[in-house]
């Protein structure tokens, strides 16, 4: 890095691409891009989750290690070296407009009503103090912060869904009146580059979610990627289109309809309590951390943590979803038909021509089951529809016998 | 007799009963902080060398954290330091009147750090309530999980928030003369890390450029592989259930687990290496960082990790099932271990409100425990969750954090204290990787990149911030022991066919109180959940974290909590030319030390002033009342 940066060295680098015709990857136009994270009623797990990330991640991100896209600066609480004062005087700099380079607010954790604490004289979450005079210095609540680092930034990120929905914090009977950052903000809300809030949701969110739309919006504006697209509730499109369940590696046990009834069974894991059907979320599919895990993967219930029902509406949680309860009566009656025809054309299959010819496996593991009629029959019209209209690969015994097939056909008779 | 302060006695078959002839057995006085108040504020207004120190925020803890204190520039001593929680989200609250079920996902998410310790902790009080008894296997996958979850914590805060105080980049500034020495002190265990000098060691724990601190954000990742395998997601795991687990068990399930576990077993011989390394260099350079942090060895932890043939999640055998964990459960005061039994553990606790804002219950709903022990009217079981903002008075309240005391002692709770009590006690089963011997705990390491040893944690003779950091490293060695030991354990059941990962279970709707108490542990050690169900709802959930016992505000006595009290006992190291330029750098490494999950928030403030002078914010939330 020191290298290419380096005068000399760069030119001659420069000179190299010329007259080879070499473009590469372009110099990206902003060069820097400063991250505010605020934390409001959060409880860190989405910080955490964004340090598992690894496309890309973090330490790549922060270091300004990959090609086109400029370097992010994140103010965090958790990995900046500063403490106190040197910390926070960046987001007076951001706030006064002295920053030089654009920014952007990322805030983990809902937004508390601070209303209801000053009806007390307190306060529910603050970051730094103001004042002249120590003795009588203020607390600067998170919501301020919002208020201030809101208009100038380039976007607003919800991190999580505490900060997108209201999350936990705002389930029934929460005192402290959280709310989204949608809902702090209100409906009117745009950033400096005209948009609205950006959702990326999870309780924790899958790291890579984050990183990537990150990763999405800076390569668009340095011109490589295409304009990332946003859904009606401003979560990323390619991540959240989709519901769960279409990717779930347990979908083809509802489509045969067999259930688990109890824990750690591997089956279809609706009856005991997954929302998965019903569900936006790509974690089955990404992984929760470099592709491992993921909800249904392991035998764990989808309980909708991706969505703005989040708690309240997929309570209690390990009851069977009343939707379950139905549809999964008509996957039952399909699905036994289809289960029953289904191993009979797999076992089918689990036999090789020779061994069809033959009559016999030859191996001592397992005696496969002798074929009865209702299978036998089955088959021959399963085959006889698989060759409908083309070759039936299975009508020559020998060479000879196709040789002399193809002979006849060679000669046009 | 393990109670000094409770009125609490035993008969002639060692059962604890309340002391007779004692009328309102459980009343205190309160101490009035007024006086000290006073002295203070008079003492900064003649004194120009007695300063205040401002911190606002505390970065690299998890959450975020402020604090004030007041030093003495001349006498290097910090005079003052208050604890203090600012934030608040009523998961208590709003736990109360949902079904018990609810419970293992919403208390989760009261903290995003230590994953799935609380699902774990609400997951035991609801088995203990219903009477759900999981069977072996699932014991032991909980077990891996939570053993992996710790292989993720605990470098984070070695290398990633704790670590950067000892790095190049903060060092050199801060003790010119200390880095000069470190740049010629060559590394005793150089062997094991491959660094030639400690200012090499420093220099790699540099925050993002440096080898050590890259090193270790990787293996958070590569330990939190090996926890998705079993959990599905983290930080806030999907299949931690009443009766068990619901992860899906193949033979591809350990088989995956494998590499990992031995790739965290061997990183700990080279973790390890490090922090000795570090510490002996610091107290070679000054003897007095033997002081930074330093407290009276006062320690309790809930114990961890579950004997599958003894865990029965019955509170009438819980000193039974207890004394058989990987960590055993126990308090130690003074540097004594007083008890290992989790009934004692229970009722000796109490969590006082005086300093808080939140009002007193006033009611007292359970004289005793389920098996007849007295309980205080101050005990979670009896405790109900009032919150009360209220304008903020040193005399009166000033945290979100309620003080928990043991015997009405001040406690601190940290994953050493699992090494410790589990050391001390000799109680452990024989285990394949781990010997406690009285004074040390030996833990043997398989072969991976490094060869197999054996390393041996001693119970420290001092009780400071390097000794904390030290042994967290050392636990790096021991929970991957317990990993190991549950791994063999669970193939074990593969072989022998017992396959069954949870029991099923039923909330029962009927008028019958029921209680429940999960004993388990976080990544900076003790953690409970006290569960009152009726009606097929939860009537009262009380969570007491490792940080409410260390970040806890004064209690009714005037005893300062722990973070107070360690920061009050540093000594300022840090050269500085004039007072003006300190950074507070020991006060730094004594609160980070105890590896605060200050999800929740501490300040620690001028005692004494009856006026705000900073406080903070934020985050996370494992700390408090939540």
């Amino acid at each position: 890095m020191t290298m290419a940066t380096s005068s000399p060295v760069r030119e001659r680098l420069e000179e190299l691409k010329t007259i080879a015709g070499l473009t590469g990857i372009p110099e990206p136009p902003i060069k820097e891009v400063h991250v505010f994270w605020l934390a409001g009623m959060s409880c860190d797990g989405c910080t955490i989750a964004v340090t598992g990330a690894t496309a890309p991640s973090i330490e790549e991100l922060l270091t300004g290690a990959i090609p086109g896209l400029p370097r992010v600066i994140l103010h965090h609480p958790v990995i900046a070296v500063e403490a106190g004062e040197d910390f926070v005087a960046w987001y007076y700099k951001a706030w006064r407009g002295e920053l030089g380079a654009p920014y952007v607010v990322v805030l983990e954790g809902s937004v508390p009503d601070e209303s209801r604490a000053q009806r007390t004289g307190g306060y529910w979450a603050a970051l730094g103090v103001e004042g002249a005079d120590p003795w009588m210095a203020q607390p600067v609540s998170v919501n301020e912060w919002l208020r201030r680092l809101a208009p100038g930034a380039a976007a607003m990120i919800a991190i999580g869904t505490c900060a997108t929905w209201g999350g936990v914090p705002a389930a029934a009977g929460n005192i402290t009146g959280s709310m989204s950052l949608m809902d702090f903000l209100g409906p009117n809300y745009k950033s400096a580059l005209g948009l609205p809030v950006i959702n990326i949701p999870g309780c924790s969110p899958v790291g890579d979610n984050f990183t990537e739309t990150v990763a999405a919006i800076l390569l668009y504006l340095v011109g490589l990627g295409p304009a990332p697209e946003f859904d009606e509730l401003g979560r990323p499109k390619w991540l959240f289109s989709e519901t769960v369940h279409r990717h779930c590696v347990l979908a083809g046990y509802y489509e045969e309809g067999t259930f688990a009834e109890a824990f750690g069974e591997r089956r279809c894991l609706v009856k005991v309590g997954c929302w998965g059907p019903v569900v936006q979320c790509n974690i089955v599919s990404r992984g929760a951390i470099r592709g491992k895990g993921g909800c249904m993967k392991v035998g764990g219930v989808c309980i909708g943590c991706t969505m703005p029902g989040f708690p309240d509406k997929f309570a209690p949680f390990y009851k069977t979803p009343p939707g379950a309860t139905f549809s999964s009566l008509f996957s039952k009656a399909v699905g036994f038909l289809m289960r029953k025809l289904r191993r009979i054309s797999m076992s089918e299959r689990n036999w090789t021509p020779l061994w069809d010819r033959k009559g016999a496996v030859p191996t001592p593991w397992g005696k496969p089951s002798r074929k009865s009629w209702f299978h036998r029959l089955v088959d021959s019209f399963y085959r006889w529809w698989q060759y409908r209209g083309s070759v039936r690969l299975d009508k020559w015994q020998t060479y000879e016998e196709k040789e002399r097939e193809m002979e006849v056909i060679w000669m046009g008779r | 007799m393990c109670f000094q302060n409770l009125p609490i006695e035993f008969d002639e078959q060692g059962r604890p009963r309340l002391k007779s002839g004692v009328r309102d057995p459980y009343a205190y006085r309160r101490v009035s902080l007024a006086e000290q108040e006073e002295k203070l504020r008079e003492l900064m207004v003649r004194a120009g060398y007695i300063r205040s120190l401002d911190f606002d925020p505390v970065t690299r803890v998890a959450g975020a954290l402020a604090f004030h204190c007041v030093v003495d520039t001349k006498e290097r001593k910090v005079l003052s330091a208050n604890s203090m929680a600012t934030f608040f989200r009523g998961y208590e609250v709003i736990l109360r009147g949902r079904d018990p079920r609810d419970a293992i996902f919403i208390s989760s998410r009261a903290c995003g750090v230590c994953g799935g310790v609380h699902a774990t902790c609400s997951v035991e009080a609801i088995e203990m309530a219903f009477g759900i008894k999981p069977p072996p296997l699932g014991i032991v996958l909980r077990n891996l999980m939570l053993a992996l979850e710790f292989l993720y914590d605990h470098p984070l805060h070695l290398f990633l928030l704790a670590g950067p105080d000892y790095s190049q980049a903060l060092v050199e500034p801060t003790n010119p003369t200390v880095w000069a020495r470190a740049k010629e002190r060559e590394a005793p265990r150089s062997a094991a890390f491959g660094f030639k000098t400690i200012g090499d060691i420093m220099t790699a724990m540099n925050p993002l450029t440096g080898s050590l601190y890259l090193e270790a954000l990787e293996i958070t990742r590569i330990a939190r592989e090996g926890y998705v395998l079993l959990g599905g997601k983290y930080p806030h795991p999907e299949t931690v259930v009443p009766g068990g687990v619901s992860t899906f068990v193949s033979f591809q399930l350990f088989n995956e687990l494998y590499p990992i576990i031995v790739k965290l077993a061997d990183y700990a011989k080279k973790a390890i290496a490090i922090w000795d390394d570090l510490t002996e260099f610091f107290y070679e350079v000054n003897p007095l960082y033997r002081k930074v942090g330093a407290r009276p060895k006062n320690l309790i932890d809930s114990g961890i990790w579950d004997d599958p043939e003894a865990y029965d999640a019955d509170y009438a055998h819980c000193a039974q099932w207890g004394e058989r964990r990987w960590a055993t459960p126990g308090v130690i005061v003074d540097g004594k271990q007083v008890t290992t039994n989790l009934q004692l553990l229970n009722i000796g606790l109490e969590e006082f409100v005086e300093h808080s804002y939140y009002e007193e219950w006033g009611s007292q709903r359970f004289p005793t425990d389920p098996l007849g022990a007295p309980l205080s009217p101050f005990h979670p079981w009896n405790k109900l969750t009032k919150p009360k903002p209220s304008p903020q008075s040193w005399k009166e309240k000033y945290s979100w954090a309620t003080s928990p005391r043991w015997d009405r002692k001040v406690m601190e709770a940290c994953c050493v204290a699992r090494m410790w009590n589990t050391a001390a006690a000799q109680k452990l089963p024989s285990r394949r990787f781990i010997e406690p011997t009285g004074e040390s705990l030996r833990i043997l390491l398989p072969k991976g990149e490094h060869p197999e040893m054996v390393v041996e944690w001693r119970i420290p003779e001092e009780w400071n911030a390097f000794e904390r950091n030290r042994g967290r490293a050392y636990c790096i060695a021991y929970t991957a022991a317990v990993a190991l030991d549950n791994w063999v354990m669970g193939l074990e059941f593969l072989k022998q066919g017992k396959t069954k990962v949870s029991t099923p279970f039923t909330i029962p709707t009927d008028r019958k109180v029921r209680l429940g108490v999960g004993f388990w542990g976080a990544g900076r050690g003790y953690l409970t959940h006290h569960l009152v169900a009726e009606r097929g709802l939860i009537s009262n959930y009380q969570i007491i974290t490792p940080s409410t016992w260390c970040a806890s505000p004064r209690d009714p006595f005037g005893q300062p909590g722990p973070y107070e009290e360690a920061v009050m006992n540093t000594p300022i190291l840090e050269e500085a030319e004039k007072p003006e330029d300190l950074t507070g750098i020991d006060i730094l490494r004594a609160i980070r030390s105890f590896d605060p999950c200050m999800p929740c928030t501490t300040h620690i403030f001028l005692d004494g002033t009856g006026l705000v002078i900073t406080r903070e914010v934020n985050t996370c939330a494992c700390g408090l009342e939540d």
